[in-house]
C-alpha cells in the first residue's frame, strides 16, 4: 500500500455517519453533534438564518448536516418572520455577525399578496414584478452591504387548491403564481453567480405536500415544514454549503459484476449479462447505467474498481445494451488485489485526493473493507438493491456543484487528452524533449471578468499545490480584481493535445516597494509542465513594471500541501528568519535584468485556440 | 413502547447517559429540555409509537412521567422491567 494509505490508516478516523432513518436522526443529534464537533479540521462558516417561519429545527438539522461535511457554522437567527426587516433596516446584530452565507428560509407562506379571482395575465404579471422587487432588493442588500453568498428558497406549493386542477392553468391561481416566481428566482440564479436556489419546490414534492407541512408544527410553533421536511432541507442546504467550499466529491469508483450489470461477466459471459430493456433486471442495471453516464456528461469522474481479470471486466462494455462505454472511465483496475489498495492507485491516477472518491460496490464485504482502511472515501451503504443505488447517491448529494462552466463538462475529453500525454511522455529520451514536444502556451495575465466564477472556484478546492489553502468568496476575487493594491494572475495552458482550462492563479498583496504572495496554486493535473515557472516569470515582470523591488513567498503547511514546501526555495528565494509559527516566509529581490525560468512555454497574455477537435479541459477535479 | 425503552428514548434526546431518567424529574429541571427536544418528542411519538401528541399536550406537561402519559406509554410493572 503507499505511503498515502499508510498515512490515512495512522491517522484518519471516519467521520460518524448521520443515520439515514428520521427517528435516529432526531433521537441521537445530542450525542451526534458531539461526536462529530470532535473531528479535526473542520472549516469554519457563519451562516445568518433569516426566516419567515419558525427555524430553530432548520438550524440544529442544518448543523449536523453541515458537521457531517467537516463544516463548522456559527449561526445568526433572525427573529420569527423578521427576515425582511432584518435586511431592511439593517439590524446591527446581524451586520455585525458578519455572515458568509445568507440562509433565506422563506415558503409560500411568505408571499405579500397573491392574485384576486379573475386577474387578467397582465394585472397577475404586474405582482410577479411587484413581488419580485421587493426580493431583489432585499438580496442586493445582502450583497452589497454584508457581502454573503445567499441561498434563498423558492417556493413549495400550497398543500390546498381551492380551484382545484384550474390551479395549473389560470394566471390568477395561487399555484400559477407560485411556479412564475419560481421561474424569477432562477432567472435571477442564473444571472448573478453568489446567489443560489435551494429548491423545495422540488423537495416537497420529492418528501409529498402531505408530509412536507404538519398542521399541529405550523399552529403551534410556526414551523413551515415537519421535522421530515426540516431533514431534508437541511440535507439539500448542507449540499449547497459543502459545493460552495468546494467540497463535492469529484470520482465515482464502480464495481462492475451486479453493480453496473447484472451476473458475473467471468463465469457468465458477456451475452448472458443481464442489461437492457428485454429483462426487469436487466433494465434496473441500464437505468443505472444511464444515471451513471448523465453525471459523468456533466463532469463527474469515473473510475472501475472490480475483482476480474482485466480483460473480460472491459469486455462487459462491449453488450449492445452498455449505455457505459469503455472510454467513460478515466481510470480502470480489475484485478484481484485487494480494493484499497486499487483505489489509493486510482487517487494517485487521477491525482485527486481519496476524500474526492465515492465508491459504489453491491458487496457489504467489500464496501466495509473500503470503509474501515480508507474512511476517507465516502462508501454509501447502497444495499443490494440496484434499482436503489441511484436514489440513495442522490439522496446524499456527493456531487453537487454550485455551478457548471465549460471546463467541467469537458471532463472526459480532457482525460482523453491527458491519457495519450502519459503515452507520448513515455517514447522521449528525456523529460524536456517530451516538454518541448507539447509545444505549450501559457496564457497569463490579471483576473478578468470572464474567469471570476473559475478562479473563485479553483481558490476554494486546491488543496495540494497551494501554499497557503487561503480561501476567497466570490465577493474578495471580484475585489482583489479591481484594487490596484494587489496583483492578480490567473493562467491557463494549452498544448498540442488540447486546452488544459484555466489551471492556476496568484494574487499577491502589494505594499510600497514590496509584494507578498497571499495566494498561489496550481491545478496538480499540471504538475512538472513548468507552468508555475512561466506563472514567477510573468510576476517577476509586474513588478518590474511597477518598480516593486521584493517579493515575499508566504508558506503555510498543510496536511495536503507538503508538495510546496520547497517551491520557493526552488524559485531561489531566501528564508526569512523569524517567521511566525505555522507559516514560512521566503524572499526574492526582483532583479533588473530577469532571466526567464521558462524554457517549454510560450507565454502570451492573448487568448489562444486550443488546437482543432478539442475543447476546453477541466482543472477543478484535479484540484 | 415500554416505559424502559421510552426512558432510554428521551436520555438519548436530552442528550443523557442511557439510564440516567426515572421519570419523576422535574421538565424545567432538565437542561437540555427546550423547543427542540419538545419538538423531537413529539415527531418520535408518532413516528416511533404511532401516537399522535399535540403541542399543547407537552406544554401541559411538568414530568417525564407526564410525558409518558401522553405518548401513551405502558407504564405497568411488567413494562418497567423489560
Amino acid at each position: 500500500m503507499t505511503s498515502e494509505a499508510k498515512t490515512l490508516q495512522a491517522g484518519a478516523r471516519r467521520a460518524p455517519q448521520l443515520p439515514t432513518a428520521m427517528a435516529d436522526l432526531l433521537r441521537n443529534r445530542q450525542k451526534l453533534k458531539k461526536e462529530l464537533l470532535e473531528q479535526p479540521n473542520l472549516l469554519s462558516t457563519r451562516i445568518a438564518i433569516l426566516g419567515g417561519s419558525t427555524t430553530t429545527e432548520v438550524k440544529s438539522m442544518l448543523e449536523l448536516f453541515l458537521l457531517a461535511q467537516g463544516i463548522k457554522p456559527t449561526f445568526y437567527e433572525s427573529g420569527y418572520n423578521r427576515y425582511y426587516e432584518d435586511v431592511s433596516f439593517a439590524n446591527p446584530e446581524l451586520w455585525n455577525f458578519k455572515p458568509d452565507i445568507v440562509l433565506v428560509h422563506t415558503t409560500w407562506h411568505n408571499v405579500s399578496q397573491f392574485p384576486e379571482l379573475m386577474e387578467t395575465e397582465a394585472e397577475v404579471e404586474e405582482r410577479v414584478r411587484h413581488e419580485m422587487a421587493g426580493f431583489e432588493a432585499f438580496w442586493e442588500k445582502i450583497h452589497a452591504e454584508l457581502g454573503a453568498v445567499i441561498i434563498q428558497n423558492n417556493f413549495d406549493l400550497p398543500r390546498l387548491r381551492p380551484l382545484g386542477n384550474l390551479e395549473a392553468s389560470q394566471p390568477f391561481a395561487r399555484l400559477n403564481f407560485l411556479m412564475r416566481l419560481n421561474a424569477e428566482f432562477a432567472n435571477y440564479a442564473r444571472s448573478h453567480s453568489r446567489f443560489f436556489i435551494n429548491d423545495i419546490h422540488y423537495l416537497s414534492a420529492h418528501v409529498g405536500l402531505t408530509e412536507w407541512l404538519g398542521n399541529s408544527y405550523w399552529y403551534s410553533f410556526h414551523m413551515a415544514l415537519s421535522p421530515t421536511a426540516t431533514v431534508a432541507l437541511a440535507r439539500n442546504v448542507a449540499a449547497i454549503v459543502k459545493s460552495i467550499y468546494g467540497k463535492s466529491k469529484k470520482c465515482l469508483v464502480l464495481d462492475l459484476d451486479n453493480t453496473l450489470w447484472g451476473g458475473v461477466i467471468g463465469d457468465d459471459g458477456v451475452q448472458n449479462l443481464l442489461l437492457g430493456s428485454e429483462h426487469t433486471v436487466g433494465a434496473i442495471f441500464r437505468d443505472f447505467q444511464q444515471y451513471v453516464k448523465d453525471l459523468q456528461r456533466r463532469g463527474i469522474i469515473l473510475a472501475v474498481c472490480s475483482k476480474n481479470e482485466p480483460e473480460t471486466a472491459k469486455e462487459g462494455f462491449s453488450h449492445p445494451d452498455s449505455i457505459l462505454k469503455l472510454e467513460d472511465f478515466a481510470a480502470f483496475k480489475a484485478n484481484w488485489n485487494p480494493k484499497p489498495g486499487n483505489i489509493v492507485e486510482i487517487a494517485e491516477e487521477l491525482n485527486i485526493g481519496l476524500d474526492s472518491l465515492v465508491f459504489v460496490d453491491d458487496n457489504p464485504a467489500e464496501r466495509a473493507i473500503v470503509a474501515e482502511h480508507l474512511p476517507e472515501v465516502a462508501v454509501p451503504d447502497v444495499g443490494s438493491d440496484v434499482s436503489m443505488f441511484a436514489e440513495i447517491l442522490e439522496r446524499d448529494r456527493y456531487f453537487e456543484v454550485d455551478k457548471l462552466v465549460q471546463e467541467d463538462l469537458s471532463r472526459a475529453t480532457f482525460y482523453a487528452s491527458n491519457a495519450q500525454r502519459k503515452t507520448s511522455g513515455s517514447s522521449f529520451a528525456n523529460y524536456g524533449e517530451f516538454l518541448a514536444s507539447l509545444e505549450m502556451t501559457g496564457v497569463i495575465g490579471p483576473f478578468t471578468p470572464m474567469y471570476l466564477e473559475r478562479i473563485t472556484q479553483l481558490i476554494n478546492k486546491t488543496n495540494q499545490f497551494n501554499l497557503t489553502t487561503r480561501r476567497y468568496t466570490g465577493a474578495e476575487v471580484e475585489a482583489v480584481a479591481h484594487d490596484p493594491s494587489f496583483i492578480t494572475l490567473y493562467g491557463r495552458l494549452i498544448d498540442k493535445f488540447g486546452d488544459n482550462g484555466l489551471v492556476t492563479v496568484l494574487i499577491g498583496h502589494v505594499i510600497d516597494d514590496m509584494v507578498e504572495i497571499d495566494v498561489w496554486l496550481m491545478s496538480c493535473r499540471v504538475l512538472n509542465r513548468e507552468m508555475e515557472l512561466a506563472m514567477f516569470d510573468a510576476l517577476v515582470e509586474h513588478c518590474q513594471a511597477r518598480g516593486i523591488r521584493r517579493i515575499v513567498g508566504v508558506y503555510i503547511p498543510s496536511k495536503k500541501n507538503g508538495m510546496v514546501a520547497k517551491h520557493y526555495a526552488d524559485l531561489g528565494f531566501e528564508r526569512v528568519d523569524g517567521a511566525s509559527e505555522g507559516r514560512d516566509l521566503w524572499q526574492y529581490e526582483v532583479p533588473q535584468t530577469y532571466e526567464v525560468k521558462t524554457r517549454y512555454i510560450r507565454r502570451t497574455t492573448e487568448p489562444v485556440l486550443a488546437p482543432e477537435n478539442t475543447e476546453a479541459a477541466p482543472v477543478s477535479s484535479g484540484v | 413502547m415500554t416505559r424502559y425503552e421510552f426512558l432510554l428514548q428521551m436520555d438519548e434526546i436530552l442528550g443523557l447517559p442511557a439510564g440516567t431518567l426515572r421519570g419523576n424529574e422535574k421538565l424545567e429541571e432538565l437542561e437540555n429540555w427546550d423547543s427542540t427536544s419538545l419538538i423531537t418528542f413529539i415527531a418520535l411519538a408518532d413516528s416511533a409509537a404511532g401516537v399522535n401528541v399535540s403541542p399543547a399536550q407537552v406544554v401541559n406537561c411538568l414530568t417525564v412521567a407526564d410525558l409518558l402519559r401522553v405518548a401513551r406509554v405502558d407504564i405497568s410493572p411488567t413494562a418497567q422491567s423489560a
